[in-house]
């Protein structure tokens, strides 16, 4: 298992029930091989924003998430109306494009030592 | 003295032929009840003005001045043209009232923002019968109103003209009744016990809420609406017969059927792909006991 930056995925543009469990076996296979995997869905192409494709990424959301992982989407205006319509934006990070997704990736911070006060010292 | 209304509207054959712009209020929309359209002639009906034609702008302007004519020819005496562009709370009493006291051949009404579209006309400017000393376009005179205005110009001014009309800052009042602060729920709607509602709030019509809505922050559902299980709606207008599907959040919008248009984005999406929102039968109206 690896470390390492965010991936990039698109969605398959037939969504039938094969197309889906193809994705999603991808998904599971990356979310194996990464140590807390960030996926960036790229919806900036999609052409029709569906139900199935709701549910497709909720079911992404999940098997990363079950890896402490994150999910954010690339979307375009319309298609983040529709995330944030439906709550998804309580469950995935929405950018306006991929390198904005990339680039948002959080920096790990060390927390400074809290200062001790002399009094607390001597005593 | 005998008065004639000619009310023309705004866009209602560019609506039909489904070209509605994105951020365009159509004259379709009701405000809390009713649109304004309706408003209007309800207005100069009480005025006792029996003679109202409502024209659409689609109808070229010599067909409209006809209609004028053949009213002055019989005897008409006044006639008040409202160019839908507008809401005011303008006294139209007094407008008579002040352009009859002024001896005047055409009054315009203004605001400190320009034209409202609404014009009151003597049958002598109609028939062209002016007094040789009179130039042949009269002059027309101003009438200047300082009242509560809202130009009908886009979903954003839709949206401020239904608040304003919760909030009770302009004349229009809600359809239905008053149940409790600022909150207007007409006889015919269907509330789960369990829907949450924060005031100031309008459910019109035959429409239908099921368990766990919320509706807050001067949102209106207008009429044979349904908002299925969990919907939040906040700040938001429903126009009628809209359905909006379970467990959404939808805040600071208009949805019209299918069409979703969101104000703080200027972003409007068709939602029946998505399946989140339909446009309901308006003659399949549900009968309650």
């Amino acid at each position: 298992m690896t470390g390492r930056g965010p991936t990039i995925v698109q969605l398959p543009e037939a969504q039938t029930k094969l197309h889906r469990g193809l994705f999603l076996d991808e998904v599971k296979k990356l979310v194996c091989e990464t140590y807390r995997p960030h996926l960036i869905v790229d919806l900036t192409s999609c052409e029709e924003f569906r139900a199935e494709t709701i549910d497709l990424l909720l079911e992404c959301v999940e098997e990363v998430e079950h890896a402490d992982g994150r999910v954010s989407v690339a979307a375009t205006p319309e298609t983040a109306v529709i995330l944030e319509l439906t709550q998804l934006v309580s469950v995935l990070d929405v950018f306006s494009s991929v390198s904005e997704a990339t680039n948002a990736a959080p920096v790990s911070v060390m927390r400074p030592v809290p200062k001790i006060a002399p009094a607390q010292v001597a005593a | 003295m005998e008065l004639g209304a000619l009310v023309v509207t705004q866009g209602a054959t560019l609506r039909a032929a489904g070209n509605q712009e994105v951020g365009t209020w159509s004259s379709a929309w009701p405000v809390v009840g009713k649109t304004v359209l309706e408003r209007w002639v309800d207005r100069v009906r009480s005025m006792q003005v029996n003679m109202v034609s409502v024209v659409d702008r689609g109808v070229s302007v010599p067909n409209r001045v006809q209609k004028m004519v053949e009213w002055a020819k019989d005897g008409v005496e006044q006639i008040l043209v409202i160019v839908m562009g507008s809401y005011a709370d303008v006294d139209l009493s007094d407008l008579v009232q002040f352009h009859h006291e002024g001896g005047h051949t055409i009054t315009r009404v203004f605001d400190p923002e320009g034209p409202l579209g609404i014009s009151l006309l003597d049958r002598r400017a109609v028939l062209r019968e002016l007094p040789s000393t009179v130039a042949a376009k009269p002059r027309p005179s101003r009438y200047d109103f300082m009242g509560y205005v809202t130009r009908l110009s886009s979903t954003v001014a839709y949206r401020k003209l239904v608040q304003d009309a919760l909030e009770g800052r302009c004349d229009i009042r809600p359809s239905g009744f008053q149940t409790s602060d600022n909150v207007w729920i007409d006889p015919t709607a269907v509330v789960h016990p369990s829907v949450k509602i924060e005031g100031p709030c309008y459910i019109g019509a035959d429409s239908r809420l099921h368990a766990g809505v919320t509706v807050s922050g001067y949102t209106s559902i207008e009429k044979n609406c349904e908002i299925d299980v969990g919907t939040v709606l906040e700040c938001a207008s429903v126009l009628p017969d809209t359905y909006i599907a379970p467990g959404l959040r939808v805040r600071n919008a208009v949805v019209d059927g299918t069409r979703f248009e969101h104000l703080d984005r200027n972003v409007t999406v068709d939602l029946g792909p998505v399946a989140l929102s339909a446009k309901r039968n308006s003659s399949t109206r549900e009968i309650h006991p």
